[in-house]
């Protein structure tokens, strides 16, 4: 009998135990911590201040400085030379001779170029660049850029590259979203979705007809 | 009768006249309705500010009638050369108007007819009468019914057992005093044993779910509805979790990319939020937060200067929010391979994440559930004749040539070694 109790008092413990660790606001515990967390830092790991400094005054003092970045002038694999008009006005202007380095591409290239545009510029741009898209639609933003209209499709593939790297008025920059080679891609796919030829005259009639 | 006719013909002319300047007239009403969509609603409403100034009552603001039309034609020399203009500029600048030099004065009359004469809309009466009224709880009901039916039946066994005992005495059997239940064997090893079934099924279930953390929904730093901006917004995964096709890592998106819409977007206008606890969410307040940790500040429109040189704007700080989809370290998983090469829907693994306020983990990111799928999915193997299909796959020849010869119909991720122990484990 004392026996039996003693069993039921165990099963009933555990089954406590482990119920209890049951809140969706908590992470809960682990079997074998050691296994699960990593010892080296993971991605996002908060660093110890009072090791590691961001600040670049502090390089070569007693503590590591370290923010992340890649060093200074390093390029990644396949990635295109570094684009070095400032942004300003001035550099706004300069941008227009700037070539774009991509002269054509292949269907393949253009379909992920396609898909880009449709992740990172359609939601305001819309699918077919004429400043449609959901968040403009909507009334969110205002003033999103129609890029069929007539002005678009005389700037130059250079500004069009400038404006996405450094924003322009309410846009910000897709620098940390899209590579340079997506971002010459994505005005290469622009240019597809612009109507080309007597492209003054179509326009205008468009407008008019309206 | 000639005479007859001119007369005819003449009030033809009247009418016909009449009825061009009248269909004229409504032209051109609805003229400048759709002149103003299409080019001027981009940047501006009739009744309120937007990038650009509300244009109603313009007439009482501009120096002269003519200046519109000067504006329209050539902002950028209006700024240099006019005072009004100029004032314009500072009032909303970064922003400059487009020069609309193609839009006629006609054409730019009958838009600012429509603008004066545009009233809003009556705003949709409110239609949200409480559905959730009628929707009561089905279980409540049959716990309260199975109870009473515990009772009675408890009950109808006493009543039995004291008209047996009556029955007894008066045919003048003896029974010796039953034994309580509680001392009675089969009873006592009833209970153990429903006890042991109990308690051994919620033993185990809780020591298979340690260190599995399915519906973990921790309180994050500010309250982002990924419902409001993946499912009403529509903005794609990949917007903000672009290091997803590209990385081991989905990436938490820097706060530069909460900002690239939120220079815009400065107080939430939505339907109202509420937790799940029942208390509201103030959506602008939530957006203030951004701009704290983005050191931004929204009326000058501007970043704080970088004075303290560690590369961000003075008091901008990462948003520490706390992960949900945690893997121990013991296995790898790597997001570009699952995205980009087994083409999987975010959702296929985080559920349905546009309809989420708050989110939780959707799946036990279990060993049994990763390998569950890799033995259901099927390869997209590159199909020559149609072009589609994924080119990566083309090393596995001989399953091509199984294919091709109708040994196989599909192949699945568990075929091309998706479920051999070092995939994951190594």
């Amino acid at each position: 009998m004392k026996k039996i109790a003693t069993i039921l008092i165990l099963v009933l413990a555990s089954t406590v135990v482990f119920i209890s660790c049951d809140n969706k606001r908590q992470p809960g515990k682990v079997y074998m911590p050691d296994m699960a967390y990593s010892r080296s830092y993971e991605t996002y790991a908060e660093r110890d201040s009072s090791t590691f400094s961001m600040n670049i005054q502090e390089r070569g003092g007693s503590k590591i400085f370290y923010n992340a970045l890649p060093a200074t002038g390093s390029i990644k694999r396949g990635e295109f030379m570094p684009y070095t008009l400032p942004n300003d006005s001035n550099g706004y202007k300069m941008s227009a001779m700037v070539p774009n380095p991509i002269q054509s591409m292949t269907e393949d290239e253009m379909k992920e170029a396609g898909r880009l545009f449709n992740i990172n510029c359609a939601i305001c741009h819309g699918e077919k660049a004429q400043g449609n898209g959901p968040i403009s639609t909507s009334g969110k933003i205002g003033g999103i850029a129609n890029l069929t209209l007539d002005m678009y499709v005389k700037m130059a593939e250079g500004t069009m590259f400038h404006s996405i790297t450094y924003g322009k008025n309410n846009m910000g920059s897709y620098a940390s979203q899209l590579s340079k080679k997506q971002r010459w891609m994505v005005v290469k796919y622009i240019r597809t979705l612009q109507p080309k030829a007597a492209v003054a005259v179509v326009a205008d009639s468009t407008m008019k007809a309206k | 009768m000639s005479r007859y006719r001119i007369t005819i013909n003449k009030t033809l002319a009247v009418l016909l006249l009449v009825l061009l300047f009248s269909i004229n007239n409504s032209a051109f009403a609805a003229d400048g309705e759709a002149l103003f969509k299409a080019n001027c609603s981009n940047c501006h409403k009739p009744d309120a500010d937007y990038t650009g100034p509300a244009l109603k009552g313009w007439s009482s603001r501009v120096p002269s009638p003519d200046w519109v039309y000067k504006w329209v034609a050539n902002p950028a020399q209006m700024i240099a050369t006019d005072a009004y203009a100029k004032a314009l500029f500072e009032q909303w600048k970064p922003t400059v108007m487009t020069a609309f030099s193609n839009l006629k004065k006609e054409e730019i009359d009958a838009i600012l007819k429509y603008v004066d004469d545009y009233t809003p809309p009556a705003p949709a009466t409110a239609s949200a009468s409480g559905a959730a009224g009628g929707a009561s709880d089905d279980s409540m009901l049959y716990g309260i019914l199975t109870l009473v039916l515990a009772l009675v039946a408890l009950i109808l066994l006493q009543v039995n057992s004291n008209l047996r005992k009556l029955s007894d005495e008066k045919e003048g059997i003896y029974r010796s005093e039953p034994v309580p239940f509680y001392r009675n064997k089969t009873y006592l090893m009833a209970g153990i044993l429903v006890l042991f079934i109990v308690g051994g099924y919620f033993t185990i279930t809780g020591a298979i779910g340690l260190g599995r953390m399915k519906n973990y929904q921790p309180v994050q730093p500010i309250y982002y509805s990924h419902k409001i901006h993946a499912g009403i917004n529509q903005i794609s995964c990949l917007y903000c979790h672009g290091s997803a096709q590209d990385s081991k890592h989905a990436g938490i998106p820097s706060v530069n990319v909460c900002m690239n819409c939120h220079m815009a977007i400065k107080e939430y206008k939505g339907d109202p939020i509420v937790r799940e606890d029942g208390s509201a969410v103030n959506g602008t307040e939530e957006i203030q937060k951004l701009y704290q940790y983005a050191g931004w500040n929204p009326d000058t429109k501007q970043y704080n200067a970088d004075n303290n040189s560690d590369g961000i704007p003075d008091g901008a700080k990462p948003i520490s929010w706390v992960k949900i989809h945690n893997l121990p370290d013991h296995v790898y998983f790597n997001h570009s391979q699952h995205i980009k090469v087994g083409k999987q829907q975010c959702q296929t693994c985080h559920g349905n994440i546009q309809e989420m306020p708050e989110v939780f983990q959707f799946a036990e990111l279990s060993m049994g559930w990763c390998v569950n799928c890799h033995r259901e999915s099927k390869v997209d193997f590159y199909n020559k004749e149609t072009k589609e299909g994924n080119k990566f796959y083309s090393i596995y020849e001989k399953f091509h040539e199984d294919i091709k010869n109708h040994k196989l119909d599909s192949v699945t991720v568990e075929k091309i070694g998706g479920t051999e122990c070092q995939k994951c484990h190594y």
